[in-house]
């Protein structure tokens, strides 16, 4: 039996179209709002500077957490482990061993990095929301151990104080440059990763890992892959959120609060979208600002709007926006262009 | 005797975190769901309980008899306008609904009943003990233990035996088989639920008298329910129970070593049991 030849000439010639005139105007500025926040010292004052950092640890921890729930299938409400492992470690290195605060940063990540492997082969044997509630305990474990542990002064917390050596203006540079690294590893690796070979293989995980797993999509390394990545990303947020704050305590560390953020963003902005992850957080920024003198009514309405998102309107802000208006502002659909039409 | 005593401690503390368990337990092995706010019902059920003590100056029994009905009613409504919503393969749905109901329940009820710790007046029940072989046992402990031991062997004998039983045992293995053979699935959930929360009705009550409760109180108990349905195997009524058991010993033991490390070795012991046995000390090992 001979193979049925192929006739190349039926080949339509065609283009990969990648890029939309909205994900144009949407990246312009986007490296505008990067280089104006990496500015900042010269145009806002300290505290529009604090406000923004914290924008933007927002913005970092929910689109992990969106990496981790809206493509990876794994649903944690336990990345605060990270944060907290990433900030000790950036007060330890800086504070008691003296390194430079701003190397100390990103060296502080390959705590999370390494915490991660052994507590996602504890963590996957668990069963889908099982998983969720192991991811909790890890977070627990972490804070318990920082209450009992002497190098981390226990439970009454460090305080960085090598940051005096630095004038503000110093600071400020360090931490407008921080953010700006943040938002582009973060937002721009996710939306690298998402337009690349992986990015195919997450999104047909996404929609159907048993199906993705026949088309030869390694589902198992790359949740592995994810969770880690997720971890150090979190970690990057807790070390600058902490630098900020110059002072870390067990109960602020790993503080469950960062999942309800993480949770309400993304489902609330849309989850599986890097534009749900910025309408998200900006709405949470911008409600917390607003509403946070309320305490705990507010959190009563964010608890039942995240209830009411998770019945009726599962993909969020952005699912109702882009059902509407064909317009994504960070593009990763190939598009096939016939130019002969 | 420091550490039998600890054991006896552990067993009886286990008797808590059994109920608990058994509900986690059921729903997920019914639905695949893990209700996040379960912790939050037992406080809830608690604060109710406690501020109809207060109100009416009932004791711990007339207590028990108002509130169970109620936590089973509760976990019926909790089935109907939420639960069946976002029943299904993906685990996402259900997180999320229960993850923000949690958050609006501690917040409600940090409004109404402010941070303060309370607890339930038992009338001279939390205070009395009886001897056996030499030692002092808390009364309460070990009614909590009684209680705690007839709901596993209640529940279990209604799984086995009973019409309801065999029905949640049928939707539990194929969900669509079961509805093929005239079972409604939606109306075994809902009762699956009901039994689930009517049994932190009970937990309410003993939780309330054996020490105190506060609005933020609810994650711990739902990671102590956790703990305990993984360590003695998913799924089985009696691996739920004598996971509380181990949690409860581990916890006992550690406080004795020191007052800081009582959770934390109730955590590691759960680790332990993650890492090298999967499937829970009870459980049967699948594959």
């Amino acid at each position: 039996m001979s193979a049925i030849p192929y006739p190349a000439a039926e080949v339509p010639e065609v283009q990969v179209q990648r890029q939309t005139p909205s994900g144009r105007i949407a990246m312009t500025l986007a490296v505008f709002a990067l280089v104006a926040i990496a500015a900042m010292p010269w145009w806002a004052s300290t505290g529009t500077i604090r406000s923004i950092l914290v924008l933007c640890c927002y913005i970092a921890v929910a689109q992990m957490w969106n990496l981790l729930a809206g493509y990876a299938g794994l649903v944690s409400v336990g990345q605060q482990a990270f944060m907290g492992a990433a900030g000790y470690a950036l007060f330890v290195l800086a504070q008691t061993y003296g390194i430079n605060p701003f190397v100390a940063v990103f060296l502080s990540l390959l705590v999370p990095a390494a915490l991660a492997v052994p507590i996602y082969f504890l963590l996957h044997r668990l069963d889908g929301p099982y998983f969720s509630i192991g991811t909790w305990v890890v977070a627990e474990v972490f804070r318990l151990a920082a209450s009992n542990l002497p190098i981390v002064n226990a439970g009454a917390g460090m305080s960085l104080r090598v940051m005096k050596d630095y004038s503000s203006f110093e600071r400020n540079v360090a931490m407008s440059l921080l953010c700006a690294g943040m938002l582009l590893v973060t937002l721009g690796g996710s939306y690298w990763l998402l337009r690349s070979r992986f990015g195919l293989a997450l999104i047909a995980m996404r929609d159907n890992p048993v199906a993705a797993a026949s088309q030869g999509v390694n589902v198992a390394k790359l949740r592995f892959l994810i969770y880690i990545a997720s971890a150090v990303g979190c970690g990057l947020a807790g070390a600058i959120y902490f630098m900020a704050q110059l002072r870390i305590t067990p109960g602020s560390a790993f503080d469950p609060m960062w999942a309800n953020v993480a949770i309400f963003i993304v489902m609330v902005g849309g989850i599986g979208s890097i534009e749900g992850v910025l309408i998200g957080s900006l709405i949470y920024f911008i409600a917390d600002r607003w509403f946070g003198e309320y305490g705990a009514s507010y959190f009563v309405v964010l608890g039942l709007m995240t209830l009411l998102v998770a019945l009726y309107a599962r993909t969020g802000i952005w699912g109702l926006v882009s059902k509407r208006w064909d317009a994504p502002w960070f593009p990763i659909r190939r598009k096939l262009v016939d130019q002969n039409r | 005797m420091e550490w039998f005593d600890a054991l006896v401690q552990g067993i009886l503390l286990g008797g808590m975190y059994a109920q608990y368990a058994l509900g986690m337990a059921l729903m997920f092995g019914v639905m695949r769901i893990v209700n996040i706010s379960h912790g939050d019902l037992v406080i809830l059920l608690s604060l109710i309980g406690i501020s109809m003590a207060t109100a009416w100056g009932l004791g711990p029994l007339p207590v028990l008899i108002v509130l169970v009905p109620l936590a089973v009613l509760m976990g019926w409504v909790l089935q109907k306008a939420v639960l069946n919503k976002v029943v299904g393969s993906d685990p996402l749905p259900s997180l999320i609904a229960t993850f923000g109901l949690s958050i609006a329940l501690q917040n409600l009820m940090l409004q109404i009943w402010s941070a303060n710790s309370r607890s339930l007046p038992g009338h001279g029940l939390e205070s009395q003990s009886i001897e056996i072989g030499g030692i002092y046992i808390g009364l309460l402990p070990v009614i909590v233990l009684v209680v705690a031991t007839a709901l596993t062997w209640g529940l279990d004998l209604t799984l086995k035996r009973t019409r309801f039983g065999r029905a949640l045992r049928a939707a539990s293995a194929d969900v669509e088989a079961a509805a093929m053979t005239g079972i409604n699935p939606r109306a075994v959930y809902a009762m699956a639920t009901a039994a689930a929360v009517g049994i932190l009705g009970f937990a309410a009550v003993f939780q309330s008298l054996r020490s105190t409760v506060a609005p933020a109180d609810g994650p711990a108990q739902l990671i102590y329910a956790f703990e305990a349905v993984i360590i003695g195997g998913m799924g089985a009524v009696w691996g739920a129970f004598l996971g509380s058991m181990v949690l409860g010993i581990s916890q006992a033991i550690g406080f004795r070593i020191d007052p800081g490390f009582g959770v934390l070795a109730g955590h590691i012991v759960f680790l332990i049991v993650l890492a090298t046995r999967p499937q829970g000390l009870f459980g049967k090992a699948t594959t």
